[in-house]
C-alpha cells in the first residue's frame, strides 16, 4: 500500500521523466583512481594522476562522465624521451576537451582524436607514445561508450559477473597499438598507430554497475577471478569505499607483480607462445574504478 | 570642505547609519554607493569575436576561445596551450614590406591593433573588470561595454558602445602573470557583452591572456551626491561625437546681404597653407571645423583632404548615414579602412555600395578587416565600382561564402591581397587571384586544403610575387615549396610557420635558402625538421634575412646559429623558442657576441 507522498513521487517521476525512458534519471559515475610507477616512482603525483609512465583522467560535464587511461611506452626511456610526458599530456588534453564540451559523449574515439591533433599543436616539440583507453557514460542515455587503442582497457562487472571487457590490440608480443609522435626522420620507424584504429563500444549500464579502466600493469598480474574477488568486497557506493577497493586491488597486484614464482597471466601467456617463464610483470598500475549511480549535482 | 558640507545636509535626511558608512568611505578616498547591492561576479561565458589568434581554427592551443571560462593557468606564468594568444607582438610585422603604411589623420587616442568580444550570461552594471594576463602582459589599451545583449533573440537596434577604460600601451618589466583591474567608469546601461582591445607592440613577446571577469551589479548603482565623475581626457576626443552629425550642411546667414569675411588672417593665408593646418586634424575635429564658417567649411570639404581616410578609430559609431555624410567630400579617395565597423547592423550593402560609388574610381587600398557586414553582393560592388583597387584586405571576414570571393578576380590590378581566416577554397583562389601577373605583394591565406596546387599556380603567374603569408597551410609538401620558390624569386618574405609536411630531409629548405637571395623574413615556426644544414644554407645563400623563427625544432646547434649571426648581419630577430639544444647559456652567449639581434626565448615555466 503505496503512502500518497510515494505515489506522488512516482507520478512527479513518471511525468517528468517523459515516455522515452522507464527511467528518467541521469547517471553519473563515482570513481576513484590508484595506481603504482613500476620502481617506486609514484611518490611525484604530477598534475593529472600520473603513476610511473602511466596517466589517467577524471572529467566531468553536464552530458557525460569521461575516464581515461594512457600507458606511456617506456622504450624511450633509450632515446633520451621521457615517456611519461607524452601519456601525461595525452590525458591532460583529454580531460581539458572534455570540461570544456569539446567531444560528444558516444564519440570516444573523436576524443581521441582531438585529443591527439592537439598535441601537435603544442609548441613544446613533444616525443613519445602511449596506449589509450577512454570510457564515456552519455547521463541521459545510460549508456557507455568505449573505446580502446592498445593493451590498456576495461571490466564492467555486474552481479560479480563480467559483463563486458575491453580486447587487446597488439602488434606482436609486449608491443601495443599505440599513439606516437616520433622525432622527425624516425616516422618510418617508430609505430604509430592512428587513433582511428581503437577498438569502440558501446552498451547500455544499469546502476550498480562496477566499472574498471585500468594499464596492462593491473591485467597481466590479477587474473580475472582475482579482480572480482576483490570488487565483491565493494559494498557501497561512496568514495572512500571505491578509493579503498581501487587501492586493495591496485598494491595486490603491485605484490603479485614482483613475486617471481607466481604464475600471472601475463607467464602465462608467454608460455603458451613458447617462452618458458614464471611470475609476476613489473610494470606501471593504474586503477581507475568506478560505479554508476545516479546524478547528484 | 565642500564634501563635509553636503555630508551635513544629507544626514538630516538620511539615516544615521548610512551617513556614517558614506563619511567613512569618503574618508579612505573611494567611491561611495549606498546602499549595498548584491556584486556579482561572473567569468565570460562565450567569444563572440576576434581579429586574430595564434592557434589553429579547430583547436583549442593558443585560440581566443580560451578567454572564456575560468583561467586555466593562472597564477602561474610562461607559455601555456591554454591561452589566448594573438596573431602578432612587437613591432616586427610593421617592419616587412607587406605591411601597409598608417593612415593619417589617426586620433592619437587609438593605439587598438587586435580586439576580442566577451559575452556574459548577466547583463549587470559593471563595477570591475579583471583581466588574468599570465605572459608578457600589458598589452590591453581599451575596455568597452556594449548595450546590446547578444544572447537576445531580437535583433540589435540602437547598439551602444562606452569606453569603460581607456589607456596607453605598455611594458610590464617581467614577463609574469598579473591581474589587470583598472579603474573603469561607471555607465548607465546594464551590459553583458564587453570588448577587449590590445595593443602589443611594446612587448617582448606573445601576449598571452587567461580569463576576464567582470564585477557588477544587477541594480543600478545609486551614485553619491558628491562623487566627483573621474573623467579621463581621453575620453573628451571623441566620446560624445556623433559621427552622423557632422557634415550636416553649412547653414547659410539668414542675412545674405551682409558678406562679412571676417575671418581674421586665415583670409590672408594661402589656400595650400590653409590645407596644411587643417591635414593635421583628426577626422571629427575637421567635421567639426566645418561647421565653423563658409571659408573653413570650403576647406575642410575639399576632396583633397579625403585622399586616405580610416574610419577604423570609429568603427563604434560609424553607421550608414555617417558614410552618407562623407559621401560627398570622398571622390579622390585612394585608401579607405572600414576595418572593424559596421557589425550588429550598423553599416548595410545600401550604406556601403553608396560610398563606394563616390569614392570607387580612385580608391587603390581598401581595408576591410573583420567587416561582417560583408556579403557576396558587397564584394561584387567592390568589383564593380574599384578597378583601379590593388590593396585589397579581408582578413577575418569569416562570414563570408566561398562563393564570395569569385568577384575578387575582376580587380584586374590587385597586388595586396589579405585572406586570413577567411573560407575562400582553391577553386576560387586559383580564378579569382591567380589570373593577375602583377600580383606582387602579399598573400595570406589560411583555410584552403590543397596547398600545392596553390602554389604551382602562384610559381607559373605570380612571378614578381615577394611576400607570401602561409602560416598554419597543413597541406603544404616539398614538392609545391620546391615548385614556389622556383618560380617566385623575388620572394623576400615568407611565412611557413606550423607547415607539419615540410620536411627538411627532402632538402626544401636548403633548395628554398639557394633560390631565394632576396629573403627577408623566414618563418619556419614549429617546423620540427629544421636542421643545422638548412641554418647553414641559410647563412652562406640569404644575406639579407632579417627575421627568422624555427621556435621547436631539436635538431638545430647554437655552432650553425652562430654561423648564421655572423653571415646575416641585418638579422634583428632569431625565435629560437623551445628548441632543445638552444638553452639559456647559448643564448646569453649569442646575445652577448650579437646584441643588436632579438633572440627569443620562450618558456612554459
Amino acid at each position: 500500500m503505496l503512502s500518497v507522498l510515494s505515489y506522488g513521487r512516482l507520478v512527479a517521476r513518471a511525468v517528468l521523466g517523459g515516455l522515452s525512458q522507464t527511467d528518467g534519471r541521469d547517471y553519473s559515475l563515482i570513481s576513484a583512481s590508484y595506481g603504482f610507477g613500476k620502481d617506486f616512482r609514484k611518490g611525484i603525483l604530477k598534475k593529472g594522476m600520473c603513476y610511473g609512465d602511466d596517466a589517467c583522467f577524471i572529467a566531468r560535464h553536464r552530458t557525460a562522465d569521461v575516464l581515461g587511461v594512457a600507458d606511456g611506452v617506456g622504450g624511450w626511456r633509450d632515446y633520451g624521451v621521457d615517456p611519461s610526458q607524452f601519456s601525461a599530456t595525452l590525458m591532460r588534453t583529454c580531460e581539458r576537451l572534455v570540461k570544456e564540451g569539446r567531444f560528444t559523449p558516444s564519440n570516444p574515439v573523436g576524443i581521441l582524436t582531438s585529443g591527439y591533433y592537439e598535441l601537435l599543436q603544442n609548441k613544446v616539440p613533444l616525443l613519445g607514445s602511449s596506449t589509450a583507453c577512454i570510457v564515456a557514460l552519455d547521463r541521459r542515455s545510460h549508456r557507455l561508450h568505449t573505446c580502446n587503442l592498445g593493451d590498456s582497457g576495461f571490466l564492467v562487472v555486474r552481479g560479480g559477473e563480467v559483463v563486458h571487457r575491453s580486447d587487446e590490440q597488439q602488434h606482436y608480443f609486449n608491443t601495443p597499438f599505440q599513439l606516437s609522435i616520433a622525432p622527425p626522420g624516425a616516422e618510418g620507424v617508430v609505430l604509430s598507430d592512428s587513433p582511428e584504429e581503437a577498438d569502440s563500444s558501446s552498451f547500455d549500464v544499469q546502476l550498480g554497475d562496477i566499472i574498471l579502466t585500468a594499464t596492462d600493469g593491473l591485467f597481466d598480474n590479477m587474473p580475472d577471478y582475482m579482480i572480482l574477488q576483490e570488487l565483491k568486497k565493494l559494498k557501497t557506493t561512496n568514495y572512500d569505499s571505491i578509493l579503498q577497493t581501487a587501492q586493495s586491488i591496485a598494491k595486490q597486484a603491485h605484490d603479485l607483480a614482483y613475486d617471481p614464482n607466481y604464475m600471472s597471466p601475463f607467464a602465462q601467456f608467454a608460455c603458451d607462445n613458447g617462452l618458458n617463464v614464471r611470475g609476476g610483470k613489473p610494470d606501471d598500475i593504474t586503477v581507475l574504478l568506478s560505479i554508476v549511480a545516479e546524478y547528484t549535482d | 570642505m565642500f564634501y563635509y558640507i553636503c555630508l551635513r545636509r544629507r544626514s538630516r535626511s538620511g539615516t544615521r547609519g548610512e551617513a556614517l558608512t558614506s563619511r567613512r568611505a569618503v574618508e579612505s578616498g573611494q567611491r561611495a554607493v549606498l546602499p549595498v547591492s548584491v556584486e556579482v561576479e561572473q567569468y565570460a561565458k562565450e567569444v563572440l569575436d576576434f581579429s586574430s589568434h595564434y592557434g589553429s581554427e579547430n583547436s583549442m592551443s593558443y585560440t581566443m576561445w580560451n578567454l572564456a571560462g575560468v583561467p586555466n593557468v593562472y597564477p602561474s606564468s610562461g607559455d601555456f596551450t591554454q591561452t589566448a594568444v594573438f596573431r602578432a607582438y612587437g613591432t616586427w610585422w610593421e617592419q616587412c614590406a607587406s605591411a601597409p603604411p598608417p593612415f593619417r589623420r589617426t586620433p592619437k587616442g587609438f593605439h587598438s591593433q587586435d580586439y576580442i568580444e566577451l559575452a556574459f550570461e548577466e547583463p549587470v552594471y559593471p563595477t570591475a573588470v579583471e583581466v588574468l594576463e599570465t605572459y608578457y602582459p600589458g598589452a590591453i589599451v581599451q575596455i568597452l561595454a556594449c548595450s546590446h545583449n547578444p544572447f537576445s533573440q531580437s535583433p540589435p537596434t540602437d547598439v551602444r558602445w562606452e569606453v569603460l577604460w581607456s589607456g596607453e600601451p605598455t611594458k610590464v618589466l617581467t614577463p609574469q602573470a598579473r591581474q589587470f583591474s583598472p579603474n573603469i567608469k561607471h555607465i548607465s546601461f546594464p551590459t553583458n557583452l564587453l570588448r577587449l582591445e590590445v595593443n602589443s607592440s611594446l612587448l617582448d613577446y606573445y601576449t598571452e591572456l587567461d580569463a576576464v571577469i567582470l564585477r557588477g551589479v544587477k541594480e543600478r548603482p545609486m551614485l553619491a551626491l558628491y562623487k566627483m565623475p573621474v573623467i579621463d581626457i581621453n575620453d573628451l576626443s571623441d566620446s560624445e561625437e556623433e559621427l552622423s552629425d557632422v557634415g550636416g550642411p553649412f547653414r547659410q546667414g539668414s542675412d545674405g546681404k551682409h558678406q562679412r569675411t571676417g575671418n581674421g588672417y586665415f583670409d590672408k593665408l594661402p589656400y595650400e597653407l590653409i590645407q596644411l593646418i587643417l591635414s593635421h586634424l583628426t577626422l571629427p575635429d575637421l567635421c567639426r571645423l566645418a561647421q565653423s564658417c563658409k571659408l573653413l567649411h570650403q576647406h575642410c570639404c575639399d576632396p583633397l583632404q579625403y585622399t586616405q581616410l580610416s574610419l577604423q578609430p570609429y568603427w563604434a559609431r560609424l553607421s550608414d548615414a555617417s558614410l552618407g555624410h562623407l559621401q560627398s567630400r570622398a571622390p579622390l579617395l585612394q585608401r579607405l579602412n572600414l576595418s572593424w565597423t559596421g557589425n550588429r547592423g550598423a553599416l548595410t550593402l545600401t550604406g556601403f555600395s553608396s560610398f563606394l560609388k563616390a569614392c570607387g574610381p580612385s580608391l587603390v587600398c581598401l581595408e576591410l578587416s573583420c567587416c561582417h557586414f560583408l556579403t557576396e553582393a558587397c564584394l561584387e560592388v567592390v568589383s564593380q565600382t574599384c578597378p583601379g583597387l590593388q590593396e585589397l584586405n579581408l582578413s577575418s571576414c569569416d562570414r563570408l561564402n566561398p562563393q564570395a570571393f569569385t568577384h575578387i578576380s575582376k580587380l584586374a590590378r590587385l597586388r595586396r591581397l589579405v585572406l586570413y581566416r577567411t573560407k575562400i577554397e582553391v577553386g576560387t583562389v586559383n580564378t579569382s587571384c591567380i589570373e593577375h601577373r602583377n600580383f606582387n605583394c602579399y598573400l595570406s591565406l589560411l583555410k584552403i586544403e590543397d596547398y600545392d596546387v596553390v602554389a604551382s599556380m602562384l610559381a607559373a603567374r605570380c612571378r614578381s610575387l615577394c611576400s607570401l603569408d602561409l602560416w598554419r597551410c597543413r597541406n603544404l609538401t616539398d614538392r609545391g615549396l620546391a615548385e614556389l620558390v622556383s618560380g617566385c624569386k623575388m620572394l623576400e618574405e615568407l611565412d611557413l610557420g606550423w607547415c607539419p609536411t615540410l620536411q627538411s630531409s627532402t632538402g626544401c629548405f636548403q633548395h628554398l635558402a639557394r633560390n631565394l637571395p632576396r629573403l627577408r623574413k623566414l618563418f619556419l615556426t614549429a617546423n620540427r625538421t629544421v636542421r643545422d644544414s638548412d641554418i647553414e644554407e641559410l647563412a652562406s645563400s640569404c644575406p639579407s634575412l632579417q627575421h627568422l623563427d624555427i621556435l621547436g625544432t631539436r635538431l638545430v646547434s647554437g655552432a650553425s646559429l652562430k654561423k648564421l649571426l655572423q653571415s646575416c648581419p641585418k638579422l634583428v630577430l632569431l625565435d629560437v623558442s623551445f628548441c632543445s639544444q638552444i638553452d639559456m647559456r647559448v643564448v646569453q652567449e649569442l646575445s652577448g657576441l650579437f646584441p643588436n639581434v632579438a633572440l627569443k626565448k620562450s618558456f612554459t615555466q
